[in-house]
């Protein structure tokens, strides 16, 4: 009897795990072998009005993108309601991203699950170009009239350096900006500084009178990274962005130099204690209650800022090595754009659809950041009137944009391990390592 | 018994769930671990077979060092704090004489159940150089020292793997709690009644007898200590710099952070064996023979 329920038992097991197995194994591959094939055999006349074809019948697209605060939500949802007036027929299913350097993304595509549009970055439109994961979208870009929205500063943000278009942009080229407190300045009687020996005079003032002179979110890798670039950004304009192609070393004399003067104002003490383990709430809180003369964050920071300090805030341009470097280099700012944006799963069943939605939502996307978000520094041109007006600091700013000259942000690196090498080595200067110790990690990660 | 040893189906029938999901869970992402190190592959597009090169490129690599050094400081700090006070406050506890001892008992144990972000987040505060807790304190008692706590390179690694120490300490102190438990109350007895003072006996009875659970809890605090990642992850992001990275961290940054799956997978699997050999070694030295009452 015994012998007999387990052997029942056994086979039954045995029944389920490979009825298991093999789901597992359909599951897999069915989106890849379902999704390949309708694009692929999917006439072009047939899909040459996609508007028209998709007000025929509803169609239902997963949609993975940030939604995760106001700045990302507000316009995701005007995109979406806009979306419902042109294309009623469309849903979007909103699936949202995750922070995790696109690990999600990259398991959806390993295992054929991928979302029909997806915010792609640089490094995201690399990897899946080669694994035929992301759709060029050349054709529709011209098609929809995308590529001649795009402002021409901007440009850069549409095409990668093959000359491609992978992902439809909304964001412009953002910059870095050193924000400070006129009050706290002015209370102390330290000059705005535009070189780096009245910085460095400046940090020796508010050290001695108790106030932090630069509060920075050192925690997070990147302004590390930005904080660096401004002071390489001063010897050699491409900043960093030389360093990611190859083109330099931080071995040279613009970098090493770099790294020392940067190394000896925080020597000085430049950051307030604990930088690196303090994240943007903390350190933006030492800025916001007066406690820290400057601050560092992207030119997205305008509106807390004017927030919570009114018009004592403002931002300087970038110290340079002496007067006429000042002058000469005042519009290179640390920061800048890169390719990216909504990207299209070339093995979607809607493929022109999603194509078409992809770049009908980051237009409307840029539109609500320059209409009522307060920036002008969008992707694509904009033809509505300005809902919410400038505060007076983007006002500044958007006099400088259309002479500025950007590097580009520790997230826009094309070279990933040099992107986690120099994050890691300007982390190691905030807290305090030498300068050569920088150059030496930096050095073994470029041209890897 | 015998009967029941003798069927071969039914000794399959109770140990193939198990079996199964062991395989499937534990030793096939393993054996794929193990297979994902020989190649160079981002994770995404095809891989190609590289041999040894990961392994050869990881022992060139500083920071694997700089892992490796980090998961021995961490081991042996959670080691020695989480054992030794567990065991400090497991005979405290178990002496009647000691008033609220249920309190205590659940006092300690309490950590253990938080989840190890808010424990991360909490020291975070208490760490914190500008109005963190721990510097107050010391301010307080009119001394002059103040610690950098998480942005000295020096010291980060130190405060990382104390607030592990400090949050499974009551998991090795329930364990060796029950351990001086079971120890039958004769042995005791009679050493009092031979004239031993109460910690006389607690060296020459108690701890010895602990022994099988000593091995236990260095399993656990060594293989933990060689693998951690979270305590990093959340407080420090394996910085300043590179001076908190441990191999799980250095296996993080490879797969997740440059794409480099082949290069992640070698380190995983250095992990792996390192933790092996650390078990089979502790399994050697400590408790060999079994304690039987």
């Amino acid at each position: 009897m015994i012998k007999q329920t387990a052997a029942l038992l056994s086979v039954a097991l045995l029944g389920l795990s490979t009825a298991a197995c093999g789901s597992n194994n359909n599951s897999e591959s069915q989106p890849s072998a379902s999704g390949a094939s309708p694009s692929a055999s999917e006439p072009a006349s047939e899909s040459a009005s996609a508007s028209a074809s998709a007000s025929a019948e509803p169609v239902k697209l997963r949609i993975y993108a940030q939604y995760a605060d106001d700045d990302t939500k507000l316009p995701y949802d005007y995109a979406v309601a806009e979306l419902k007036k042109e294309m009623p027929n469309v849903e979007l299913e909103l699936e949202i991203q995750a922070q995790d350097d696109g690990q999600k993304l990259k398991t959806y595509a390993a295992t054929g699950n991928l979302p029909d549009i997806f915010q792609a970055g640089l490094d995201i439109i690399n990897t899946f170009k080669e694994s035929g994961n992301i759709l060029q979208l050349d054709e529709y870009s011209d098609k929809y009239g995308f590529t001649d929205a795009v402002l021409p500063s901007a440009m850069n943000t549409l095409k990668t350096d093959d000359g491609h278009v992978y992902a439809f942009p909304y964001a412009g080229n953002e910059m870095i900006l050193l924000y400070y407190n006129k009050e706290l300045f002015e209370q102390n009687g330290v000059k705005v500084p535009t070189t780096f020996e009245e910085w460095q005079q400046a940090v020796e003032t508010f050290k001695k009178n108790d106030i932090i002179p630069l509060a920075l979110f050192a925690k997070e890798k990147w302004p590390d990274v930005a904080l660096y670039d401004i002071f390489a950004s001063r010897y050699d304009e491409a900043g960093i962005t030389k360093l990611d192609k190859g083109l330099a070393k931080a071995s040279d004399e613009a970098y090493k130099t770099a790294a020392e003067q940067l190394a000896a104002l925080v020597k000085a003490g430049l950051l307030q204690k604990g930088a690196t383990s303090m994240n943007y709430d903390q350190a933006s809180a030492l800025f916001f209650e007066g406690k820290a003369a400057m601050f560092l964050n992207g030119q997205w920071d305008i509106e807390a800022s004017t927030n919570a300090l009114g018009d004592k805030v403002d931002w300087m341009y970038y110290p340079g090595t002496d007067a006429s470097n000042y002058e000469s280099s005042k519009l290179v700012f640390s920061g800048g754009g890169g390719p990216g944006g909504y990207a299209v799963n070339p093995k979607s069943k809607n493929v022109e659809v999603a194509a078409e939605v992809a770049a009908f939502i980051s237009r409307k996307y840029a539109e609500f950041k320059y209409t009522e978000r307060g920036t002008p520094i969008v992707a694509t041109k904009v033809d509505k009137e300005i809902v919410k007006a400038y505060p007076p600091m983007m006002e500044k700013l958007a006099q400088a944009i259309p002479n500025m000259k950007t590097t580009a942000f520790a997230w826009g690196l094309s070279n990933p391990k040099f992107k986690a090498a120099i994050e890691d080595a300007s982390q190691g200067l905030m807290a305090g390592t030498t300068a050569e110790q920088f150059v030496k990690e930096v050095d073994k990660a470029i041209g890897q | 018994m015998n009967k029941y040893l003798g069927n071969k189906a039914a000794i399959a029938v109770f140990v193939l769930p198990a079996l199964l999901l062991y395989s499937l869970i534990v030793f096939w992402p393993l054996v794929q671990t193990v297979y994902r190190s020989l190649f160079d592959w981002d994770g995404v597009n095809t891989a190609s077979f590289i041999g040894l090169d990961n392994y050869k490129e990881l022992l060139d690599d500083d920071l694997f060092w700089t892992s490796l050094k980090n998961g021995a400081i961490f081991a042996a700090l959670i080691a020695v704090f989480q054992i030794g006070l567990g065991t400090l406050l497991a005979l405290a506890i178990s002496d009647a004489k000691v008033k609220g001892r249920k309190w205590l008992r659940i006092s300690f144990f309490m950590p253990v159940v938080l989840s190890v972000t808010v424990v991360c987040q909490l020291w975070l505060s208490i760490y914190n150089a500008e109005y963190g807790l721990l510097n107050k304190l010391f301010e307080l008692l009119g001394l002059s020292y103040r610690q950098d706590w998480l942005s000295d390179p020096g010291v980060a690694i130190f405060a990382i793997a104390f607030v592990n120490a400090w949050q499974f300490m009551g998991y090795h102190f329930a364990l060796l709690f029950a351990g001086v438990k079971s120890i039958p109350e004769q042995f005791v007895e009679a050493a009092k009644i031979d004239g031993a003072s109460k910690w006389r006996s607690h060296w020459l009875i108690t701890l010895p007898l602990l022994k099988e659970t000593y091995r236990f809890c260095l399993v656990f605090a060594v293989t933990g200590g060689l693998s951690a990642f979270a305590q990093m992850f959340i407080m420090s992001s394996g910085g300043p710099g590179t001076s908190t990275y441990t191999l799980t961290y250095l296996m993080y940054r490879s797969a997740f952070r440059i794409n480099e799956f082949g290069y992640g997978s070698a380190s995983a699997v250095v992990l792996v064996l390192e933790c092996l050999i650390a078990t089979l070694v502790i399994n050697r030295l400590v408790a060999r023979e079994r304690i039987i009452y």
